[in-house]
C-alpha cells in the first residue's frame, strides 16, 4: 500500500516520467542491493509465518461449537457463547490483574537490576573477578523450571523443606508457606528475578560497551566522579536500550511464563488467588476440561488484548518522543 | 500403486463427506485382499517399552494377522505424562495413519470424542461382515446399547466380557491395624481410619499414616458414598469432577452431592481432622512423589486405588517386600453396599473417522479379540520367554522376570476376553472371596445408556469445573479453617455458574430418557 502511494505520488510530480514500471524495478533493485540483509531476516520471517501468522485463521475455533469431524470451519458458528464462560467463571478479571502485575513487576524490578547490575559490572576493573561474577550470575538462566520447581519444594515444603528446619533448629515453629497465598508473589517474583537478571544485564552492559569513549575521557578532564559519569553519561545512554526492551516486554505484558508459575503453583488452589495467569488457567482448562473452544478464546482475548496493549505503548512512547517509537 | 493408493484416499474422504449411514457400502479397501498387507495402527495408552518384547511379540502376531485377514498390526503409545492432553490432541489431529483407538466412557472421554466426531459410526452391516464374532457376541448380550449416541449409530466395541471390579478404596496394613486395636486388623468403617492413622502417627515415626500426592478427592468420595445413598452419573464431568448424582431411593431425579445435604460438610470436617493428626504432607498439594512405592517400603499407611490393582499389585508385592504386613482393602460404600459393577464401558475400541481402513480395522479387532492364540500374543506375550503356565493352569512368569522391567506393554484394556484370562500367580489369595463379596453387594449401574446432551451445558460444565478444582483439594486435605463457610461459598459460586440450569437440562433429558424406557 504505502509503496504504490508514494510511487503515484512520485508519477504525479514527475510527469515527464513516462514509464510505469519504473518503481517496480526500483523495487527490485533494492531488494537486489539488500539482498544480505533480507536473507538474514529471512529464518525470522519463516518463522512468524510459520507459527504466527499461519496458525491465524484456527482462532475461528473460540467461535464456534468445535468437533473434529465437521473441522474447524465447518463446526457450527455459535457467535460468543465460549467467551461466555470465562466471565462466567468469575475468573477472567482475577487472571487479567495477576498476569499484568506479575508483568509489570517483572519488567520494572527487572530491568532496574539489569541496568543496575550491567553498570556494576562495567566498574570492576579486576578481569577475572568480572567474568566469574557474569557467569555465576548467567548461570541461574540455564536451569529448568522444572528444577527450579523441585528447588522451590525442597527449600519450602513443610515437613522436609530447608527453610523449615532451619526455623524449627534455632527454635522457631515451622511455617506453612505452601498455603500461604500472599507470600507467593513475592517468592516468585524472586525466583524469576534470580532466573533472569544476569542473562537481562547482557543487552545493557553491551550498550554500555558501546558507548563513545570520548564522552568518558571528556568526563575525565572536566573531573566528573564515578557516580556522575554514571548520572550523566551511562543512564541518559541506555535510555533507548530501555524504551525497546520496555516496549518489546509490554506487547508480551498478557503472556505470563508459564513454566516457573506451572512448576512453582501446580494444583495448589489455595494459592490461585495470587498465582493463576492465564497461561496455567487455559492449561489447567485443557488438561481436565477436553475444552479446546474455551481455551482458544482465552488465547484470543489474550492476543487481543496484547495487540492493544503494544498500540497504547507505542502511542505514548510516541507522543514522549518520537524518535524512540516502534512504528 | 501411487495411484491405487490416491484412489483410495479420495475415495476415503469420499465416504466421509458422504452421510455416515452409506460408508459401509463405499469399502474402498476391499480390493486389496490379494495385494500387500494392510498395517493397522492401533492407539494405546501407556508408556512405549523399550525393552524389545513388544516387537518380537508383534512379530510373532503379524503373520497371523496376515494369514487370517492380511493385515499387520503396530501401536500408536499416548504416554501417560499428560495423558489427558495427549489423547484428546491426538484425537483431535484428525491423524489418518491410526485406525483403532482404546477408548473408555468413564475415563477416556468416549462420549465427548464421539461427538466431536473423532470416532467412526460403526454400521451393524459393517460390524456384522467385518467384525461377526464380535458383533455376536456382544449382540447376544443386548450391549451395542451401551454405545450409542442419541443418533442411534454405533460408535464403539465394549470391552463387555470381561470381569473386573475398578472401585475404589484404602490399601492399608492389617498387622498395624490389629496393632490400632481392630479386631483381626479389619477395618469395616471410613471413620475407623482416624484410629489408624493416629495409631500410625505414634508408633511408625518414619511413616505418613497416608502419603497422597495431588489434587485428589478421595478422603471426601470414600466418605460420601458410605453415609448417602448417591449414585454418581459417570457420563457427566464437570473438569475431573463428577457433580452429578441421583440417589438410589430416588433414582430418576438429579442431585449433586457436592450442593444438597449435610454429609459433604461432614466429610470435609474429617478431613480437616486427619489433616491435623498429620495423615498427610502439609504440602501434599504440591508433593509429587511415588506414593505406592512409599507404600511398598513401609513409608506409609495407606494407600489408595481399586480393587484390580489390590489383586493383582498390591498383594504380591506387599506379601514381597513387607512380609507379614497382611495387606487389606476397605472400599468406599462397604458399610452401607453404595457401591456399583464395572461399567461394560470401561474400556472400549472406536474406529478412527479418518482411517484410511476402517473395514481391515475390524477385521483385526475381531481377530485379536476371538482368536486365543492371536489374543495370547497381544495380552501376555511370548510362551516361554514372556510368561509360562503353572502346573496349576496359572499364567506365571519366567526364572529371573522382573515385571517392572520385562513387561510386554502392549495394553489391550479395549477387549479382553474372561474365557482367555488365566489366574495369575501374581494375583491376591484371597482374589475370588473378594469378587465373590463384591458381587453379592454390588448394585447394577442403572444409567449405561443414558446420553445426556451436553451441547448447551458444555460451558456451564466447564465453569464448574473451575470452581471444583478449587474448592474441593482443599476440603480433601482439611485446609480451610472453616469448611462450612467454605462449602457455602463454592456453592454460591457453582450457583453462578449455572448449576441449576445444568441440572435442569439434565433432568429433563433423564425424564425423556426413563419414559422412553418406561422407568418412570
Amino acid at each position: 500500500m504505502v509503496m504504490q502511494a508514494s510511487a503515484a505520488t512520485r508519477t504525479d510530480v514527475e510527469e515527464h516520467d513516462p514509464v510505469p514500471t519504473r518503481p517496480r524495478a526500483s523495487l527490485l533493485r533494492r531488494i537486489g542491493r539488500n539482498r544480505t540483509l533480507l536473507l538474514m531476516c529471512l529464518p525470522a520471517i519463516a518463522f512468524f509465518v510459520v507459527f504466527s501468522y499461519a496458525p491465524m485463521p484456527g482462532a475461528w475455533i473460540a467461535f464456534t461449537n468445535f468437533n473434529y469431524r465437521d473441522g474447524i470451519f465447518g463446526s457450527p458458528f455459535v457467535g460468543l457463547r465460549n467467551f461466555e464462560f470465562l466471565v462466567q467463571s468469575g475468573q477472567l478479571w482475577l487472571l487479567t490483574r495477576n498476569t499484568v502485575l506479575y508483568n509489570l513487576a517483572f519488567i520494572v524490578l527487572g530491568n532496574i537490576l539489569q541496568i543496575a547490575l550491567a553498570i556494576m559490572l562495567n566498574e570492576i576493573r579486576a578481569k577475572y573477578f568480572k567474568k566469574i561474577s557474569q557467569a555465576v550470575m548467567f548461570l541461574p538462566y540455564f536451569i529448568s523450571v522444572v528444577l527450579i520447581g523441585v528447588i522451590a519444594f525442597n527449600l519450602l515444603n513443610y515437613d522436609t523443606g530447608y527453610v523449615n528446619a532451619l526455623i524449627q533448629q534455632t527454635g522457631g515453629d515451622p511455617i506453612k508457606i505452601y498455603s500461604i497465598a500472599g507470600a507467593w508473589p513475592i517468592i516468585i517474583v524472586l525466583f524469576q528475578l534470580w532466573q533472569s537478571t544476569g542473562y537481562g544485564s547482557i543487552v545493557y552492559f553491551a550498550a554500555i560497551m558501546g558507548i563513545d569513549n570520548s564522552l568518558f575521557e571528556a568526563a575525565a578532564i572536566d573531573g566528573a566522579s564515578a557516580w556522575q559519569r554514571i548520572r550523566y553519561i551511562i543512564l541518559p545512554s541506555l535510555k533507548p536500550t530501555f524504551i525497546i526492551l520496555l516496549l518489546f516486554s509490554l506487547g508480551g505484558i498478557m503472556n505470563g511464563n508459564f513454566g516457573l508459575f506451572w512448576n512453582l503453583i501446580g494444583n495448589n488452589a489455595a494459592l490461585f488467588s495470587t498465582t493463576d495467569i492465564i497461561e496455567t488457567s487455559v492449561y489447567r482448562m485443557i488438561l481436565s476440561q477436553n475444552n479446546f473452544t474455551s481455551s482458544t478464546a482465552v488465547g484470543l482475548y489474550q492476543s487481543l488484548f496484547g495487540f492493544a496493549l503494544v498500540l497504547l505503548a507505542n502511542w505514548i512512547v510516541r507522543r514522549i518522543n518520537e524518535d524512540y517509537a516502534l512504528f | 500403486m501411487m495411484r491405487n493408493r490416491l484412489a483410495r484416499a479420495a475415495a476415503a474422504a469420499l465416504a466421509l463427506a458422504v452421510t455416515t449411514t452409506t460408508l459401509a457400502a463405499c469399502g474402498p479397501s476391499d480390493g486389496t485382499e490379494s495385494g500387500e498387507p494392510t498395517t493397522i495402527t492401533m492407539l494405546v495408552l501407556g508408556d512405549k517399552p523399550t525393552n524389545g518384547r513388544l516387537e518380537a511379540m508383534l512379530e510373532e502376531l503379524n503373520p497371523l494377522l496376515e494369514e487370517e485377514v492380511n493385515a499387520n498390526l503396530d501401536l500408536f503409545y499416548v504416554e501417560w505424562a499428560d495423558w489427558q492432553t495427549q489423547y484428546n490432541t491426538q484425537l483431535l489431529a484428525g491423524d489418518d495413519s491410526i485406525d483403532l483407538i482404546t477408548t473408555a466412557t468413564d475415563w477416556l472421554f468416549a462420549w465427548e470424542n464421539a461427538e466431536k466426531g473423532a470416532f467412526l459410526p460403526l454400521s451393524e452391516e459393517m460390524l456384522q461382515e467385518h467384525a461377526p464374532r464380535t458383533w455376536e457376541q456382544v449382540d447376544a448380550e443386548g450391549h451395542w446399547e451401551l454405545t450409542k449416541l442419541d443418533d442411534g449409530q454405533i460408535y464403539f466395541i465394549p470391552e463387555d466380557n470381561f470381569t473386573q471390579w475398578t472401585n475404589h478404596g484404602f490399601f492399608y496394613r492389617g498387622d498395624w491395624a490389629a496393632e490400632a486395636g481392630f479386631e483381626d486388623g479389619t477395618i469395616t468403617r471410613f471413620e475407623d481410619f482416624t484410629t489408624y492413622f493416629e495409631w500410625v502417627k505414634e508408633n511408625q515415626p518414619d511413616a505418613y499414616p497416608w502419603d497422597v500426592a495431588g489434587a485428589n478427592e478421595a478422603a471426601l468420595i470414600g466418605y460420601l458414598q458410605g453415609h448417602t445413598d448417591g449414585q454418581t452419573i459417570g457420563q457427566l464431568t464437570a473438569g475431573n469432577y463428577f457433580p452429578f448424582q441421583t440417589t438410589e431411593a430416588d433414582p430418576y431425579t438429579v442431585t449433586s452431592w457436592y450442593m444438597e445435604g449435610d454429609e459433604l460438610l461432614e466429610a470435609a470436617e474429617l478431613a480437616k481432622e486427619w489433616n491435623e493428626i498429620g495423615v498427610w504432607r502439609e504440602d501434599a498439594l504440591n508433593y509429587d512423589g511415588q506414593t505406592r512405592e512409599q507404600f511398598f517400603a513401609g513409608l506409609s499407611g495407606v494407600d489408595q486405588h481399586h480393587t484390580q490393582t489390590y489383586v493383582g499389585t498390591i498383594v504380591d508385592n506387599m506379601t514381597k517386600k513387607q512380609p507379614g504386613s497382611d495387606p487389606k482393602f476397605f472400599y468406599w460404600g462397604q458399610e452401607n453396599g453404595n457401591v456399583f459393577r464395572d461399567i461394560l464401558t470401561h474400556g472400549a475400541m472406536a474406529v478412527n473417522a479418518t482411517s484410511n481402513n476402517p473395514e481391515k480395522a475390524l477385521e483385526v479387532y475381531d481377530v485379536i479379540r476371538n482368536d486365543q492364540e492371536a489374543y495370547m500374543l497381544l495380552t501376555a506375550g511370548i510362551e516361554g520367554t514372556d510368561y509360562v503356565i503353572t502346573e496349576d493352569g496359572e499364567l506365571g512368569y519366567p526364572e529371573g522376570y522382573d515385571s517392572s522391567t520385562d513387561a510386554l506393554g502392549s495394553n489391550f484394556w479395549a477387549g479382553r476376553m474372561d474365557e482367555f484370562e488365566l489366574d495369575r500367580v501374581t494375583d491376591a489369595p484371597n482374589k475370588q472371596e473378594i469378587y465373590d463379596g463384591l458381587d453379592a453387594v454390588a448394585k447394577e449401574y442403572p444409567y449405561s445408556t443414558f446420553v445426556p446432551n451436553k451441547d448447551l451445558i458444555d460451558p456451564t460444565l466447564a465453569a464448574m469445573g473451575g470452581v471444583l478444582s478449587e474448592y474441593i483439594p482443599q476440603l480433601q486435605y482439611g485446609k480451610f479453617d472453616d469448611p462450612a463457610a467454605a462449602i457455602d461459598e463454592m456453592r454460591q459460586k457453582l450457583l453462578d455458574a449455572g448449576y441449576e440450569d445444568a441440572r435442569d437440562s439434565i433432568q429433563s433429558d433423564m425424564d425423556a430418557w426413563a419414559e422412553e424406557r418406561g422407568l418412570k
